[in-house]
């Protein structure tokens, strides 16, 4: 076997168990250890050169703040999110497919990559520097081209090691760190002792005429958050190794912004001394030191560094190396480094990264600063501190990260507009400030707030949030939405927006509204109106106008179009069919403070276009309210989209019937029995009568189609759920009866019979109810079960079952707010009818809801079930339990 | 496959472990002094533009 093989398959290995998560008692580091550890990885020699470039900007003590307090400050924030690495044993990279998608990442690193591996290019310069400086101390002056020859030959070598594998790293490390700390003491003593402490003390910039010392020190600050931010992206294995969360982020914290931070201030130090001392400010401490103290000491500090400097070199291509193959999992480690080799041997030809030092560190930022804000906020605000690590891991049929082919398109544009941001307020290489006063947060801080305020709102938008969270599961938001919560007035700068989009969305099916009796009615009063589809919610604005008004709606709408759109638009949230007292006080607070309450009564859409049965409850309530009662009827409204099929049918024409069916003084007088028996008069309807009186022709080639799930049974065989429905057919599957839906909404069938669509629906009704009668009626099946607690998302509550008989329902599954295998039951007397969905959302498939206080479970079939699985049935028998139809 | 059932393997552990808290979480008094801790710092960095 050889050694090339043996490299790779050591670096194979590494690549796999270097990503496994890390098990608890596998743990090595505490808070010293990897206090330690993560101050080796900060201690390098770009140190002395992020210090002198601190030095030509700010005096002393500003240069302390910025070193220690702005470090400080950007870590406590950028390493918070590492809690969730040491949580799960992972390191960001795998947590970061949960950000950006499982291929979006692999951009993400390799951005990383190139913006971080100029450090390396900052160590090869260095390497160089000492070697020119020192020889030229002897007197020993090279040829033109030596500077380069020495900068690749450090990258060579660093190279070479690299490509050595583990162990050779292994052991640079335990003697590059060492090293370093050595060097980082010698200098500390000479720096200090030869020149007078308040000489550094009292050190100011000589700044050239032009230059803003505000600006300088808005810079210093920019230099050290950018310094430390960027270094984040090779400590990102370590924090998974420690014991507790909380020794993984202060030693992160402190590892950088104390140790890392105090050799920053070492080079300032040298810097300032060899200023002080020979005129010349340099970032050398081979060269400091020679001409500080003596030749000899020169020539010790110059093996050391330049092995520092070689072996710093190594180390970030093996770590980059390693990172890279974790990426990109069929590529050769070898052909990686070299790459990374080559990179840094390109940024020694250029030959002025230390010239370009700021510039290059506020770009690194700019990249970073996104980042962190994106981090941060999908943490805490976002996931929860929650992800899902089979997803994370893309085990097998486990896809949530992909979003779209492997790209969260959401994180990769917020990480683009964050870049931009911080580019559109300083350019980092022309150093021009375009805007003062948010120069004055840092190119790099601005950056990071307005992504994590970007991020933040983007993912409170529902469609958004949905996108970003597909894996809810793994930390659901569990609290119970607020139905006491006050509704608030409809907003009046909405209402108009609000007529706009009604007016837009209504215009193609010319909708007419008719006002009867509605002279002199003006608000409080209360409306009842039919419900057939969502139309009815740009219809009954419309015709409302100009008043505005507060609707009752299921809390699904919430979930759907998010809760902040949904209370400006006036909308109390409720669940359906419990007997909700919140909701009663809010109707009573929204008349009482002078507005048109709209309440649709049915609480359902009609299934076939027909007005399902009232209760004498709203009677009661209006009787209650004292204030005025108006009906409105819309009509063509389920034409256009009935529930068993969303898709629109352009030729459904509307009309609208608003009536007012008891004045203020009459509602006083009349009894509950009238109220009841006015309502329902005017909310009695028959949409397919409608179409036929009014000759609206649809002629959609598939407007039969899903009308199978109301039509369930056969007419001919008798079986249920026979039915099924292509183009403008409904065809029973087992006897073969079949059906056409011609243009007016009529069904005949080959024998020349014609049906008439809600007299089927209501045939079916009757078999529900001989069932029952006769004892025969029992649905016990397999269920999948989705719980929505609140506005903000569903809860996947896994496979259970559903029980319906005579007392009811009884719902058996793992309750996710108990943690237990629970049987929630829901008295038939409770429930006079069932919410019922076709297709939810044009997706999900059949389904129908019960509802607590706190939960709305939305219950669908699972691939076992779904024959026998039909909301219309399920809802047919919830109505004659609950009393509707005795 | 031996990978992929090591892979099952560990994240089943984590998942335990992380319900049994067998890694010590940060505690509201840690967010707390974090939270100090960067009004400090954030403090003494306004402070700098007086210098």
């Amino acid at each position: 076997m050889s050694r090339k093989h043996d490299v790779n398959k050591e670096i194979e290995n590494e690549v796999y168990c270097g990503t496994l998560p890390v098990l608890p008692k596998e743990r090595k580091y505490g808070f010293i250890d990897a206090l330690l550890v993560l101050s080796g990885y900060c201690i390098a020699t770009w140190s002395y050169t992020q210090g002198s470039y601190l030095a030509t900007l700010v005096g002393f003590k500003q240069l302390l703040i910025g070193a220690f307090l702005a470090a400080i400050f950007m870590l406590m924030i950028y390493q918070l999110p590492v809690i969730l690495s040491v949580r799960y044993g992972i390191d960001i990279w795998i947590w970061l497919r949960s950000v950006f998608g499982t291929k979006g990442v692999r951009v993400v690193t390799v951005i990383i990559i190139i913006v971080n591996f100029p450090w390396y290019a900052v160590c090869c310069e260095l390497f160089a520097d000492s070697m020119e400086n020192l020889l030229g101390l002897f007197g020993i002056h090279l040829f033109n081209g030596a500077h380069l020859v020495l900068s690749l030959s450090c990258v060579v070598i660093g190279t070479v090691i690299a490509l050595r594998g583990v162990g050779t790293i292994t052991w640079t490390t335990r003697i590059l760190v060492p090293l370093l700390l050595l060097v980082g003491v010698a200098v500390v003593v000479v720096g200090f002792t030869s020149v007078p402490m308040d000489v550094i003390w009292n050190y100011q910039p000589e700044l050239a005429g032009d230059a803003d010392k505000t600006v300088n020190y808005v810079l210093n600050i920019e230099a050290n958050f950018a310094f430390v931010i960027t270094l984040v992206g090779g400590m990102a294995e370590v924090p998974r190794l420690c014991k507790s969360e909380r020794s993984g982020y202060y030693a992160g914290v402190l590892g950088q912004g104390a140790a890392g931070s105090f050799f920053v201030v070492v080079g300032a130090v040298m810097a300032i001394a060899m200023q002080y001392v020979t005129g010349q400010m340099v970032d050398d401490p081979t060269l400091m030191m020679a001409t500080l103290s003596a030749p000899i000491l020169g020539l010790s500090s110059l093996l050391l560094v330049a092995f520092a400097n070689i072996g710093t070199q190594a180390v970030g291509s093996y770590i980059y190396g390693v990172m890279l193959k974790s990426t990109f999992k069929k590529a050769s480690y070898k052909v990686l480094v070299l790459i990374l080799g080559v990179y840094v041997a390109l940024l020694c030809v250029w030959g002025k990264i230390t010239e370009y030092f700021g510039s290059f560190l506020t770009i690194s930022a700019c990249v970073y600063a996104p980042l962190a804000a994106l981090l941060f906020v999908d943490f805490f605000f976002v996931r929860k501190q929650k992800i899902d690590l089979k997803r994370a891991y893309e085990e097998e049929g486990h896809n949530a990260y992909k979003y779209t082919h492997g790209f969260n398109i959401v994180g990769a544009v917020c990480l683009a507009l964050g870049f931009a941001f911080s580019l559109l307020i300083y350019d980092p290489v022309k150093s021009v400030i375009h805007n003062k006063v948010l120069f004055m947060l840092t190119p790099t801080g601005a950056s990071l707030f307005f992504t994590a305020i970007l991020y933040y709102l983007l993912c409170k938008l529902p469609p958004i949030r949905r996108y970003v969270r597909t894996d809810t599961y793994a930390s659901p938001d569990k609290k119970p939405f607020d139905r006491a919560k006050t509704p608030p007035r409809q907003n009046l700068f909405f209402l108009p927006l609000m007529w706009l989009l009604c007016k837009i969305l209504t215009a193609p099916y010319k909708l007419k509204i008719d006002k009867i009796n509605m002279e002199g009615v003006k608000p409080p009063f209360l409306v009842y109106g039919s419900h057939n589809s969502f139309m009815d919610f740009y219809v009954t604005p419309l015709a409302l106008k100009p008043y505005r008004a507060n609707y009752i709606s299921e809390l699904e709408g919430f979930e759907n179009f998010g809760e902040w759109i949904y209370r400006q638009a006036g909308c109390l949230g409720t669940r359906k069919f419990i007997n909700d007292q919140h909701l009663i006080k809010n109707i009573m607070k929204v008349i009482k403070r002078g507005d048109v309450m709209v309440i649709y009564p049915e609480a359902r859409y009609a299934n076939v276009g027909t007005n399902s049965h009232l209760t004498p409850s709203i009677a009661k309530l209006a009787k209650m309210l004292k204030v005025p009662v108006v009906t409105i009827n819309m009509h063509g409204n389920y034409l256009q989209q009935p529930i068993w099929n969303l898709k629109e049918r352009k030729g459904a024409r509307l009309h609208a019937e608003l009536k007012c069916v008891a004045t203020k003084d009459e509602i006083e007088k009349i009894s509950v029995d009238e109220i009841f028996s006015r309502v329902s008069k005017e909310l009695t309807y028959d949409e397919y009568k409608y179409q036929l009186d009014n000759k609206i022709v649809i002629n959609d080639e598939w407007r039969a189609e899903g009308l199978h799930y109301p039509l369930y049974r056969c007419r001919k065989c008798g079986k249920d759920f026979a039915m099924t429905s292509s183009g403008s057919k409904i065809t029973c599957k087992y006897c073969g009866d079949s059906y056409e839906m011609d243009e007016l909404g009529q069904l005949h069938s080959s024998s020349g019979e014609t049906i008439h669509i809600p007299d089927w629906y209501e045939w079916q009704r009757g078999f529900v109810h001989d069932e029952i009668r006769e004892g025969r009626y029992k649905l016990d099946i397999p269920v999948r079960i989705w719980a929505l607690p609140n506005s903000v998302n569903f809860v996947d509550c896994g496979e259970g079952r559903l029980i319906q008989d005579e007392s009811g329902f009884s719902l058996e599954f793992d309750n996710y707010r108990t943690e237990k295998h629970e049987t929630l039951k829901f008295p038939a007397k409770s429930m006079v009818s069932l919410h019922t969905e076709y297709d939810y959302r044009g997706k999900y498939g059949p389904c129908v809801t019960l509802s607590t206080y706190d939960d709305t479970f939305f219950i669908y079939p699972t691939d076992e079930s779904r024959d026998v699985f039909n909301p219309t049935k399920i809802q047919f028998a919830t109505e004659y339990l609950g009393g509707l139809y005795k | 496959m031996e990978k992929d059932s090591e892979l099952d393997s560990r994240i089943g552990q984590m998942l335990q472990a992380e319900k049994d808290n067998v890694i010590p979480r940060m505690t509201k008094k840690d967010y707390i002094i974090a939270a100090v801790i960067t009004v400090i710092s954030l403090i003494g960095i306004i402070g700098g533009f007086f210098l």
